[in-house]
């Protein structure tokens, strides 16, 4: 089986992506990766159980992980604002973007010969999901604004030359989903012209 | 006078209304590829793509862009969402920018 060509649309709001089984082994180990990364955050020994109901947590200070912290930012500069703000919202939060990540290891999971096909609910949830495992990777990469001489010369033995090509290699797999996409956004928006 | 009076009255009752606009800031970030900016500004904000790029050149280019303007509650919905999808977004009063 050759390697993924990416995703394409077809026909109406259905974007479909072919992956070979190396390909989807990597994949579905990046999404268990992110689930459990935001599962060891989850809020141990909760004393109030209706707190834990409507989504109230014991976290009001940021990770202390460089990763987690950057998947789970502060909403306000200021601290106290900031801690307020996380208490409230960040389980649901955690929630939402562990949702994204089992959503894409279910397509993963049950693709037949490696074919993805996703509505865009479904390529919204995956969106996400790929940016979170780039967010972490990135971060674990030390990835710059302007500068990422430090990766492109890696020795090959170094095990982060790896993380880096699929770093890169998401990278490109996201913008093929983002061009289907907005392709059909823009449809959408000429046909709107076209009817009013 | 009149407007002087109007305009001293408007800004007692935004006071204590409550009614200072907040907005929401979406900060620079390495590793968010461009075409996802505009694409999660077109998808949360309905905003064309033609608006879409523009907020995200600005981010790029400045650093940061206010992406939208509105209550405190509204705007920290805005932040939320922007962060359930890993943009780097942060909120505060619009007057302390």
């Amino acid at each position: 089986m050759t390697t993924t060509e990416g995703f394409k649309r077809h026909g109406d709001h259905s974007y479909v992506a072919q992956f070979a089984d190396s390909e989807k082994e990597v994949l579905l180990n990046l999404c268990e990766q992110i689930i459990e990364l935001l599962a060891e955050r989850t809020d141990h020994g909760h004393e109030d159980p209706l707190a834990a109901m409507v989504g109230i947590t014991s976290h009001d200070s940021p990770p202390e992980d460089d990763v987690l912290h950057r998947l789970l930012p502060n909403a306000y500069a200021d601290s106290v604002d900031a801690s307020e703000f996380r208490r409230y919202t960040e389980s649901t939060l955690r929630t939402k973007k562990q949702a994204h990540a089992i959503s894409m290891r279910i397509h993963l999971k049950t693709a037949d010969d490696g074919i993805v096909d996703l509505d865009h609910a479904n390529a919204n949830a995956w969106l996400g999901a790929i940016n979170d495992i780039r967010l972490a990777l990135g971060v674990r990469l030390k990835v710059g604004e302007n500068s990422n001489e430090h990766l492109e010369l890696l020795a090959p033995e170094d095990p982060l030359r790896g993380v880096y090509a699929v770093y890169t290699w998401l990278g490109w797999l996201q913008e093929t989903l983002l061009s289907a996409l907005i392709d059909d956004a823009d449809e959408d928006e000429e046909s709107q012209l076209g009817n009013s | 006078m009149v407007k002087t009076a109007d305009k001293l009255e408007e800004e007692i009752r935004a006071i204590f209304s409550g009614d200072t606009p907040w907005v929401t800031i979406v900060w620079d970030d390495p590793v968010n590829l461009q075409t996802y900016v505009v694409y999660v500004f077109m998808e949360l904000f309905g905003y064309s793509k033609a608006r879409a790029t523009e907020l995200m050149l600005q981010v790029h280019n400045d650093g940061k862009a206010i992406v939208s303007t509105g209550s405190r509650e509204e705007m920290e919905h805005d932040v939320a969402r922007l962060h359930e999808y890993g943009l780097w977004a942060t909120l505060q009063r619009g007057d302390q920018l």
